[in-house]
């Protein structure tokens, strides 16, 4: 079977593929890979010629060779639970799919460091390590299907990373095939410091378009012993959000700081009824941790700034089992939309958060400009909104409302000093507004630096970085399942 | 024989800009070792035009978001400065570094110490960089929120690059709140290899300490432990790191007491200043359990030489070195390299004496050089800002 574009010539590369990764390590068929289509952002989809599953470095060296040698275009990819765009092929492309690289290589504990294959999901490193007392931080919502390849490429956040980091905080080294198919070890030893330029530091976050990332080096943190968490329920979002900015300008530092609106509240309780007062109009979730002896002073001054502002409702656990009910009440709250809303598109900025009550009050006017149901539920501790939006995708009127809508939101949020994605990524879905985000020097540099790594430009190509190559028009009409309609 | 020409002196981006494509334009190098690295890497170029920024109006802070914990900054501030300027607003940055240091040679060195255990190094305190190019381009990368995954990590990318992929002058950093108590404890351990493989254990206790170092300074091995934070939190690790001692041989605590903010960064200071006038200095990482190993095979092998050994060993950091002659110097070098290869490990020389300059500044060779020096050629075309520090140019155009 020949894929997508069912040419001769991906007929010879598909072939030449299958005799490294072998029968099963690759798959063409249209409708085998129709999963393979998009990731979680679902706005936009591009039928790959093929998927690869290599299972180490060497077998994704040689894929990489072969599909260098054929000009192919070459898509990195994880466990496809990008919310960008970012590991779909537009147009045509092979996939390197990671996934079964999912081997943890090494565990030192007296250094900290765990050695893992790119496509060792996020939660299996910890859980390997689960009675060792130590864990692997970063913990985006999807950590149980993500992979740490994936969250490595992505600079991947999560709940709390406000007290404890993002991804590159995590990772001492990569190793990455080259998009020649040389392998590349950038502080491959796991040391704690380097000589010279930080290139891990580089590729971490670099979305898949330098390289492959095929193994890690990932440096391993206390587990936090000590909790109290809470929740509040305010009578307005400009409270909660007044809160959040309170508490950080005090100088305490909680491990979180998660809110939810009062359409999210209702979604969440429908769903799984955890007992929110579902007539609140925002819910503040908060947890701290550290040494036991101050936590209770601390949380008390938390709260008096919470009632400063007019919370009610206020409880407080430091019961594990509540306490993991209230996480996965946060956890679940994606997943909760879909009762409500086939489709929905996740927003990513990252604002100051000084200016979380404006921003929010800004989201809500812009929902009612374009008529637009935007239930928000955010890493308000990082000023990391994701305003949900929410539209039928068999209607391609209210997708053009979404994407205005979103392209509304963001420049508003650059306008105000914050950053165009806190850790979702450009991908396709924000290269349009990239230009809003950095100076023509600061996109010309990212483009050089691209081509240093990639002089034929074949690995995710016209992702995270403005080209003509891919006519991205988001809002151009009929461009439902891909961005522009024209890649 | 150097043969500098007068140092360019720029206050605003755009001087500084200028002096960039000036000396693109000229094919003079531009240099700026800081005032601490000057021995990091191949000296500069036989002919170079010396760089100077001065900090801005203001003490060189641009903008201090107070409520967002964060402070905008000309990178030509220096550490005291910056606290100065902090301390009223009841906020520090918690850079580990000497006081006259400016932010610019902090992020160009990659400079840490103590405080990395609780508060990270500069990697993670900066947000967003201004820089020139090798072009003369006025790049800005990251900003002031805590979060940003848009474009390029360029920010962290010139962390630890000395100088050679552009010249910073502005930074913006996370701030933190300056901690209600600091109770500093010193243990004292007869063996500095007991507490290697003890490190998880410490940092997975109560009694985990915000800085950490150890050093044979006075003759004994001395870890000095910071805990920094609420009174009661303080006192209750104090106690949680007696019960831990008294797991490990050897180890008992030879004093502690509560110290401020500016004490405890006053103390640190002193206790790194004999790198600053050492004749020799080498630094080396290796795995952080083998640190006390390291520390013990630098200070008792050098028979017949006073070293020094000052270290962080929760990441490995050792810096070891004293007023030796060249021959000693060769022979610390020889010791150095052989733990390296050993622990897997690296070094950085940073001060070598007279008769020493030979000894190669950095080992052993890293895999990523290669595709370093292509990034350089890139970044900076015309290799001008600090050439063939670390990166070895095209050809060698700049005669040393």
């Amino acid at each position: 079977m020949v894929g997508a574009s069912g040419t001769t010539s991906d007929t010879h590369v598909i072939d030449e593929l299958r005799a490294v990764v072998g029968q099963t390590g690759l798959i063409c068929d249209p409708n085998q890979m129709r999963i393979y289509e998009c990731d979680g952002f679902t706005v936009a989809k591009g039928m790959p010629t093929a998927v690869v599953f290599p299972t180490d470095t060497d077998q994704v060296s040689r894929c990489v060779k072969i599909l260098a040698r054929h000009g192919v275009a070459i898509i990195p990819r994880g466990s496809g639970t990008g919310l960008a765009g970012g590991c779909v092929a537009f147009g045509s492309g092979v996939l390197v799919s990671t996934t079964r690289m999912s081997r943890i290589e090494s565990i030192d504990l007296a250094n900290r460091v765990a050695v893992v294959q790119a496509g060792v999901r996020n939660t299996a490193l910890s859980d390997a390590i689960a009675t060792s007392g130590l864990h692997f931080s970063p913990d985006p919502s999807s950590q149980r299907a993500s992979t740490i390849g994936g969250n490595a490429a992505t600079n991947a956040g999560g709940i709390n990373t406000l007290k404890h980091g993002v991804t590159t905080n995590h990772i001492l080294g990569v190793e990455m095939v080259m998009p020649d198919g040389s392998i590349l070890q950038t502080r491959a030893k796991g040391l704690c410091d380097g000589i010279g330029a930080d290139l891990a530091a580089l590729i971490c976050g670099s979305e898949g378009t330098l390289g492959i990332i095929t193994r890690l080096w990932c440096r391993l943190t206390p587990k936090p012993r000590y909790f109290r968490t809470f929740y509040a329920v305010f009578e307005s979002t400009h409270d909660c959000c007044k809160t959040v900015s309170d508490v950080v300008a005090s100088g305490i530092v909680p491990t979180s700081m998660e809110v939810m609106d009062g359409q999210m509240i209702r979604v969440v309780e429908d769903a799984f009824h955890y007992g929110f007062p579902t007539d609140a109009q925002s819910l503040l979730l908060l947890e701290i941790d550290g040494i036991d002896q101050v936590l209770d002073e601390q949380m008390r001054a938390i709260i008096a700034i919470a009632e400063g502002n007019r919370a009610r409702n206020i409880k407080q656990c430091s019961d594990p089992v509540r306490r993991a009910e209230l996480w996965s009440a946060r956890k679940r709250a994606f997943g909760a939309i879909g009762r409500i809303s086939h489709s929905y598109c996740t927003q990513d900025a990252c604002v100051p958060r000084s200016k979380l009550p404006e921003v929010m009050e800004t989201v809500a006017r812009i929902g009612k400009k374009y008529d637009l149901r935007i239930p928000n539920v955010f890493h308000a501790g990082d000023g990391n909104i994701h305003p949900i939006l929410l539209f039928d995708e068999a209607d391609p009127e209210q997708v053009q409302r979404i994407l205005l809508a979103s392209k509304e939101i963001l420049e508003y949020c650059i306008e105000i000093g914050g950053a165009l994605t806190g850790e979702h990524g450009v991908g396709v879905e924000k290269l349009h507004l990239m230009p809003k985000m950095f100076n023509a020097a600061t996109l010309r540099l990212f483009l050089d630096v691209k081509k240093t790594f990639d002089p034929h430009q074949l690995v995710n190509d016209a992702k995270l970085i403005p080209s003509d190559k891919l006519n991205i028009e988001l809002l151009k009409p009929s461009s439902m399942n891909i961005p522009g309609g024209a890649l | 024989m150097l043969t500098a020409t007068p140092a360019i002196q720029t206050r605003t981006p755009d001087e500084l800009a200028a002096a960039v494509r000036q000396s693109r334009e000229t094919a003079t190098p531009l240099v700026d070792y800081g005032v601490a690295h000057r021995g990091v890497g191949n000296p500069p170029p036989e002919s170079h035009t010396p760089l100077k920024q001065c900090a801005s109006a203001r003490g060189g802070v641009i903008e201090h978001y107070d409520r967002d914990m964060a402070i905008r900054v000309a990178s030509a501030i220096t550490v005291a400065d910056l606290h100065a300027a902090l301390r009223p607003t009841g906020q520090f940055v918690p850079i580990d570094a000497d006081p006259d240091l400016t932010l610019g040679e902090i992020i160009n060195h990659n400079v840490y110490g103590a405080l990395r255990v609780g508060y990270g190094s500069i990697r993670d305190l900066l947000l967003g960089l201004r820089f020139i190019d090798g072009n003369g381009d006025d790049i800005h990368v990251g900003g002031r929120t805590v979060k940003n995954v848009a474009g390029f990590d360029m920010t962290r990318l010139l962390v630890g690059a000395l100088g050679e992929l552009g010249v910073v002058y502005e930074a913006t950093l996370r701030t933190y709140a300056i901690p209600e108590q600091i109770i500093v404890v010193d243990v004292q351990l007869d063996d500095p290899t007991r507490i290697d493989n003890r490190l998880t254990d410490l940092l997975l206790a109560s009694a985990a300490p915000t800085a950490m170092s150890i050093a044979n300074l006075t003759g004994k091995w001395m870890v000095r432990m910071g805990y920094f934070g609420k009174p009661a939190g303080c006192l209750a690790q104090l106690r949680s790191l007696e019960t831990f001692l008294d797991t490990i041989p050897g180890a008992r605590i030879a004093g502690h007491g509560p110290m401020t903010l500016d004490g405890e960064l006053d103390e640190i200071h002193a206790r790194r200043s004999w790198r600053r006038t050492a004749s020799s200095l080498v630094k080396l990482v290796v795995p952080p359990a083998a640190t006390g190993k390291v520390c013990w095979e630098l200070a008792e092998t050098m028979t017949g030489v006073s070293i020094h050994v000052a270290a962080y060993p929760v990441h490995g950091c050792i810096f070891a070195g004293g007023d030796l002659n060249a021959h000693e110097t060769e022979r610390l070098g020889r010791l150095a390299d052989e733990l390296c290869v050993l622990h897997h490990g690296l070094r950085v020389w940073y001060n070598r004496p007279a008769g020493a300059e030979h000894l190669a500044p950095f080992a052993p060779p890293q895999d990523d050089w290669s595709l370093m020096a292509k990034l350089k050629q890139t970044i900076d075309p015309r290799w001008i800002l600090n050439p063939g520090r670390l990166l070895t140019p095209p050809t060698e155009a700049y005669p040393r």
